[in-house]
C-alpha cells in the first residue's frame, strides 16, 4: 500500500467514527446542544484556526464536518495527503470536544486532555525566547518502559516541552516518573485523538503570538512550519490512523520520527525511520533543526529549567 | 515574496516584435520572415519519403510509385533518413567532445588551460584503470586525454563509460548488439549502412540509430561533459540572470554563442581582465558584459554565473538590440543569418572554428594552443567596436529573471546530502531523492531538453509543460535551450516554488532549490544519464522502472534526435512535440513508438498537442509508479 493510501484510509476511518459520534450526540442531545472546550477563547481552536469559523453547538459541528469532508480529496498528490492529515486532526478535535459535553471532565490524573489558554500563554514566552527550544510529541508505547522514560527524560533535560499520548503515559506511570505541566511533561490522553490537544497548542500559538488571522490556513501552516519547533516521535506499530495524523503533523511542518519499519515510506526531513530509540532524541533535533547548547554539569540529579516548577512533597 | 512573477511568452513576443521594428528600419532579415517564405514545407520531406542518396534519384514515394529506382520501399527510405539524421547529431556532439579531449591534452600548469578539478580527473582515471599514484596531475591529464581521444577510434571493444550504467542496462546493450564501439566508427558505420544498396531493413537501421545515439550519450557527450568539468570546474549552484535584459547599455556587450566552452571560458577570462576593463573604460564604456546564447551560454552560466541572453530562436534578437559589439561563435546551431544581420548594425560577427565558417563573418581562428592570444584579440576587437555603436538603434528590452543554476550530478548529490539525517542516512547518494519519489511527495522526474522550433510558438511548450508538471509535483531537470526557456520565464528562481504542488514545494523549501534544475548544456544530458544510473543503482530498480521520462517539446536539430535515441536506448521513455520525419512509414513509426520497447524497455511518444503531451507524460509516470506499488 502506498503512503498516501494509508493516509487516506486512516482519514476515512476517523471520519467515519466522527460522523457516527456526532450523529449519536445529536440523537441524544439535539442539534442545539452547546459544545465547547473549557477555558479557551478560540472555540475549537484547530477548526477555528483553519477555517475561521467558530462552532457553538452540535448542529454547527455537523456542518463543520461537511467542511472537513471537502478537505478529503483523493488525488495522489501530497497536497491531498496533507489536507487529509489536517482533516484527520479536525475530526479528532470534534471527537474530543464531544467528550466535554455538559461540562464533563473526561480526563483524570495524570492526563490533561484539553489545555487552557492560560497554559499556552504561560508557555508561549519561553517558546519565543528559546527557553523552551522544542516541543516533543511522543505517541504510542516505547519498546520498553525504560527506553520510553529515558527518551522523555532526555528531552526534559534539554528544556524541551514533552507531550505524551497513548501507551507512553502508562510507561511513565509504571516507572514512577513524575509528569505534569509544572515539569513540562504533559500527558494528554490515552486515545490517539487526544494528540489534537498539542496541535491545538501550536494553532493557538500561531493565533496568539503569530497574529495569524483565523481562516488563513496557508499562513497558519507557514507559521507553524517556521516558528513552532515541534516534532513527533511515534512508536510502532503504526496504524493508518496514526499515519494520517502524522500527515497532518508534517503538513504543519513537524517531522515524524518512528521506529516502525513495516509498510512505511521514508521522506527526507519529514518522515524518518530510526530503529534505535536511544537515537530518537538526536535524530529528532536534527530533523527539526533544533540546536541546543548544553553545558553538562556532572551532578547526580537531572538539571534543567523544566524542573523549575517542580513541587517537593513531604515524605 | 509577493512580487515574484513569471515572464510570459506574450511578453517575450512583445519584446521580439519591438526588436523586429528596429530590424525593419535597417532592412534586416529575420527567421520569422524566412519561415513564411518556406511555408508550406514539402510533404515528401516532412514524411521522410524523399531519398537523395544516389544520382539515380531524387526518388520520392507515392501511392503510384511505391518504390524508389533501386527498389527500396518507403520503410527503408524513411529509416535510412532517420539514421542519417541521427548520425549527424552524434557526429556533432562527439566532435565537440573530441575538441574538449584535445584541450585537456593541451592543458599545462602555466598555460591558458589548467586542470581546475583534479579530483574529477583522478576519479575518471581510476574508473578507466589508469595508475594515478605519484603521477603529476598534468601527466595524468595528458594520459587520460589520449585515452579519451582513443575512444573515438578504438580498434576493439566498446565505450569505457558504458560501465557506469547499471548492470541490467549494460546487459540490454550487449544482448541487443547496440553497445557502441568506437564513436567515429558508429557514425561512419551509419553512413555506410545508409549508402545506396546497403541496409533497407527498418529494424537494422533503427538499431544502428540507437547504437549511434549511444555512442554520443555514453561516449562523445559524456567525454565533453566530464573533461569540461576537469578543465573548467564541476558546476556548483550559482546565481545568475536570464533574458535579453542582461545586456547592459553602458557596457561593451560581448555575446558568446555556440557550444564549446574552450572558447567561451577564455573570452570570459579576458573580459574579466583589469587591463581589458580599463581599455573598455578608455573607449567610453563603463565595463564589459559577457552574456551567452545557446549551449555555450549554459556552460559559462553553470560554471561562472555568466548571464544568459537567450536561447536558439533569440540569437538574432541579441544583434537587433543594437548594443552587441561582438557575437563570438564556435560551432553548432549558429544561424548563418547572423552574418548579413550583423552587417545592418555595428556588430562584429566573429567565427572562430574551421568547422563552422560563414560568409559575412570575421574569422579569427581559435585553437587550444593559442587560446589566450586569440581570446584577447577578440575581446579587444569588441571593445574597439564600442565607439561604432549607433545610439539611435539601441534598444535592450528591460526583461530578465533571476536563476539559480549549476546543478551537476555532484551538486545534486551534495544538495541531497543537505536533507539527510546524520543519525540514519548515508551521505553521497541519491537516496533522499528516491525516498521523495517512492513516498509520493514527488511523483517523478522529467528531463526537459531540446531546442526551439518555429513550428511551435517559441518557448511556449517548454514553459507550459514545466508549469504543468511542477504543479503536479513532478521535478524537472533541464538542459540546453529548454533550460534557458525556463530561466527566462523565471522557473529557475527559487521563488518559483510557489507554482509547485505541495510536495515539490516542500522539497524546494527543504533542499533550497528551484523546481527546475539546470543541469547544463546539450552534451550535459550525459549528466542526466549518470543521474538515472545512480538512481537505479541506489534504488535497486532498473532504469526503465523509474518514474522518469524525457521530453523534447520543441526539438529541431539532428543532435536532438541523437539525444532522443540514447535516452530511449538507456531505458527512458521519450516524448516529442515535433514529428521526426518518419510519418511516411507506418513500420518505422511503429518501431520507434512501440517496437523498440521490446529491445530497450522504452520508446518514443510523439504528440503535437502540448497539453496532451504533458498528460501523456504524467500518465506514464503514474503507470510506472503503479507497477512498483508506490
Amino acid at each position: 500500500m502506498t503512503l498516501f493510501e494509508r493516509v487516506f484510509n486512516g482519514n476515512d476511518a476517523v471520519y467515519g467514527l466522527t460522523e457516527a459520534a456526532i450523529d449519536n450526540a445529536i440523537a441524544q442531545h439535539g442539534a442545539d446542544k452547546a459544545v465547547s472546550f473549557p477555558n479557551t477563547a478560540y472555540s475549537l481552536p484547530c477548526y477555528y484556526g483553519v477555517t475561521g469559523t467558530k462552532v457553538g453547538n452540535l448542529g454547527d459541528l455537523k456542518n463543520a464536518l461537511g467542511v472537513v469532508k471537502t478537505l478529503m480529496t483523493r488525488e495522489n498528490r501530497l497536497n491531498d495527503a496533507f489536507m487529509s492529515g489536517v482533516a484527520t486532526a479536525l475530526c479528532a478535535e470534534f471527537i474530543e470536544v464531544l467528550k466535554y459535553i455538559d461540562g464533563a471532565a473526561p480526563y483524570a490524573e495524570p492526563c490533561y486532555g484539553h489545555l487552557a489558554d492560560a497554559i499556552i500563554r504561560e508557555l508561549g514566552v519561553p517558546l519565543v525566547t528559546g527557553d523552551i527550544p522544542g516541543v516533543a510529541v511522543i505517541l504510542g508505547s516505547a519498546p520498553t518502559a525504560e527506553e520510553g522514560v529515558a527518551l522523555v527524560k532526555s528531552y526534559q533535560a534539554q528544556g524541551i516541552l514533552v507531550t505524551l499520548v497513548g501507551g507512553i503515559i502508562d510507561q511513565c506511570e509504571e516507572m514512577g516518573y513524575k509528569t505534569g505541566a509544572n515539569v513540562r511533561v504533559i500527558p494528554l490522553g490515552k486515545d490517539v485523538t487526544s494528540v489534537i490537544h498539542v496541535v491545538s497548542v501550536a494553532v493557538r500559538a500561531a493565533l496568539i503570538f503569530g497574529n495569524i488571522t483565523p481562516g488563513d490556513a496557508a499562513g497558519l501552516m507557514k507559521y507553524t512550519f517556521e516558528r513552532v519547533p515541534a516534532f513527533v516521535n511515534a512508536f510502532g506499530p503504526l496504524d493508518d490512523v496514526v499515519v494520517a495524523c502524522g500527515a497532518g503533523a508534517i503538513a504543519l511542518g513537524f517531522p515524524v520520527i518512528t521506529n516502525e519499519t513495516e509498510n512505511i515510506f521514508r521522506v527526507p526531513k519529514s518522515l524518518i525511520v530510526q530503529e534505535d530509540v536511544s537515537k530518537f532524541n538526536a535524530t529528532s533535533l536534527e530533523a527539526r533543526d533544533i540546536k541546543i547548547k548544553i553545558t553538562n554539569i556532572d551532578i547526580p540529579v537531572a538539571f534543567a529549567s523544566a524542573f523549575e516548577g517542580e513541587i517537593i512533597r513531604r515524605g | 515574496m509577493g512580487n515574484f512573477k513569471l515572464t510570459t511568452v506574450e511578453e517575450f513576443e512583445a519584446a521580439t516584435n519591438r526588436l523586429l521594428e528596429t530590424g525593419a528600419k535597417v532592412g534586416a532579415d529575420a527567421w520569422q520572415l524566412r519561415v513564411k517564405n518556406q511555408t508550406p514545407h514539402c510533404k515528401f520531406g516532412e514524411q521522410g519519403v524523399c531519398c537523395r542518396i544516389c544520382s539515380m534519384g531524387p526518388c520520392r514515394i507515392t501511392p503510384k510509385a511505391p518504390r524508389g529506382i533501386c527498389g527500396c520501399d518507403v520503410h527503408g527510405i524513411v529509416a535510412r533518413n532517420y539514421l542519417k539524421f541521427t548520425a549527424g547529431g552524434s557526429a556533432t556532439h562527439s566532435d565537440h567532445g573530441r575538441e574538449i579531449c584535445h584541450t585537456l591534452y593541451c592543458s599545462s600548469p602555466d598555460g591558458a588551460y589548467k586542470v581546475k578539478d583534479p579530483e574529477k580527473l583522478m576519479k575518471i582515471a581510476k574508473e578507466w584503470g589508469v595508475e594515478t599514484e605519484g603521477k603529476d596531475i598534468y601527466d595524468l591529464a595528458h594520459e587520460v586525454a589520449v585515452l579519451g581521444l582513443e575512444e573515438y577510434g578504438k580498434v576493439f571493444g566498446t565505450q569505457r563509460f558504458l560501465k557506469r550504467a547499471p548492470k541490467h542496462t549494460q546487459e540490454i546493450w550487449e544482448r541487443e548488439e547496440i553497445a557502441p564501439r568506437a564513436i567515429d566508427r558508429e557514425v561512419s558505420c551509419s553512413l555506410h549502412m545508409t549508402h545506396m544498396g546497403c541496409s533497407s531493413l527498418p529494424e537494422a537501421l533503427i538499431r544502428q540509430s540507437l547504437r549511434s545515439g549511444l555512442s554520443d550519450g555514453w561516449g562523445g557527450s559524456m567525454a565533453g561533459t566530464e573533461f569540461s568539468d576537469v578543465l573548467f570546474g564541476t558546476p556548483k549552484p550559482i546565481d545568475t540572470e536570464a533574458n535579453l535584459g542582461v545586456m547592459e547599455v553602458e557596457n561593451v556587450n560581448i555575446v558568446v554563442h555556440g557550444h564549446d566552452p574552450s572558447l567561451s571560458e577564455m573570452i570570459c577570462e579576458y573580459a574579466d581582465d583589469p587591463e581589458m576593463i580599463a581599455y573598455a573604460k578608455s573607449k567610453g564604456a563603463k565595463g564589459i558584459t559577457v552574456s551567452g546564447v545557446c549551449c555555450t551560454s549554459n556552460e559559462v552560466a553553470m560554471r561562472r554565473g555568466i548571464p544568459m541572453a537567450g536561447n536558439f530562436l533569440q540569437q538574432e534578437n541579441v544583434v537587433l538590440t543594437g548594443a552587441c559589439e561582438a557575437i563570438v561563435v564556435d560551432v553548432q546551431c549558429i544561424f548563418p543569418a547572423l552574418g548579413p544581420l550583423s552587417k545592418c548594425f555595428h556588430t562584429k560577427f566573429i567565427t572562430t572554428s574551421p568547422i563552422a565558417q560563414m560568409p559575412d563573418s570575421e574569422f579569427i581562428r581559435f585553437n587550444a594552443e593559442t587560446a589566450a592570444e586569440n581570446a584577447k584579440a577578440i575581446v579587444k576587437a569588441a571593445i574597439d567596436n564600442f565607439e561604432n555603436r549607433k545610439p539611435d538603434l539601441v534598444y535592450i528590452p528591460d526583461m530578465k529573471q533571476k536563476a539559480t543554476v549549476g546543478y551537476s550530478l555532484e551538486a545534486i548529490v551534495k544538495t541531497l546530502d543537505g536533507v539527510t539525517n546524520s543519525q540514519v542516512d548515508e551521505l553521497g547518494t541519491t537516496k533522499p531523492l528516491i525516498e521523495c519519489i517512492t513516498s509520493g511527495v514527488i511523483r517523478g522526474a522529467v528531463a526537459m531538453v531540446g531546442c526551439n522550433n518555429p513550428k511551435i510558438r517559441p518557448d511556449s511548450a517548454h514553459i507550459e509543460l514545466m508549469k504543468k508538471l511542477i504543479a503536479n509535483d513532478v521535478i524537472i531537470v533541464a538542459s540546453g535551450c529548454s533550460a534557458q526557456a525556463a530561466a527566462k520565464a523565471g522557473l529557475m528562481d527559487k521563488q518559483a516554488k510557489d507554482l509547485c504542488g505541495a510536495g515539490l514545494k516542500r522539497v524546494c523549501e527543504l533542499a533550497d532549490i528551484p523546481p527546475v534544475l539546470h543541469m547544463g548544456s546539450c552534451v550535459d544530458i550525459s549528466r542526466m544519464m549518470n543521474l538515472v544510473a545512480e538512481l537505479a543503482k541506489d534504488s535497486g530498480l532498473n532504469i526503465s522502472q523509474l518514474p522518469v521520462v524525457g521530453c523534447a517539446p520543441e526539438w529541431m536539430s539532428e543532435k536532438a534526435v541523437s539525444i532522443g535515441n540514447y535516452v530511449v536506448a538507456t531505458g527512458i521513455d521519450t516524448y516529442l512535440g515535433v514529428d521526426p520525419y518518419v510519418s511516411g512509414s507506418d513500420k518505422v513509426a511503429e518501431l520507434l513508438t512501440s517496437g523498440i520497447r521490446d529491445w530497450v524497455e522504452a520508446a518514443y511518444t510523439v504528440e503535437k498537442d502540448i497539453d496532451k503531451l504533458g498528460d501523456a507524460m504524467m500518465a506514464r509516470i503514474e503507470e510506472k509508479r503503479a507497477a512498483l506499488g508506490i
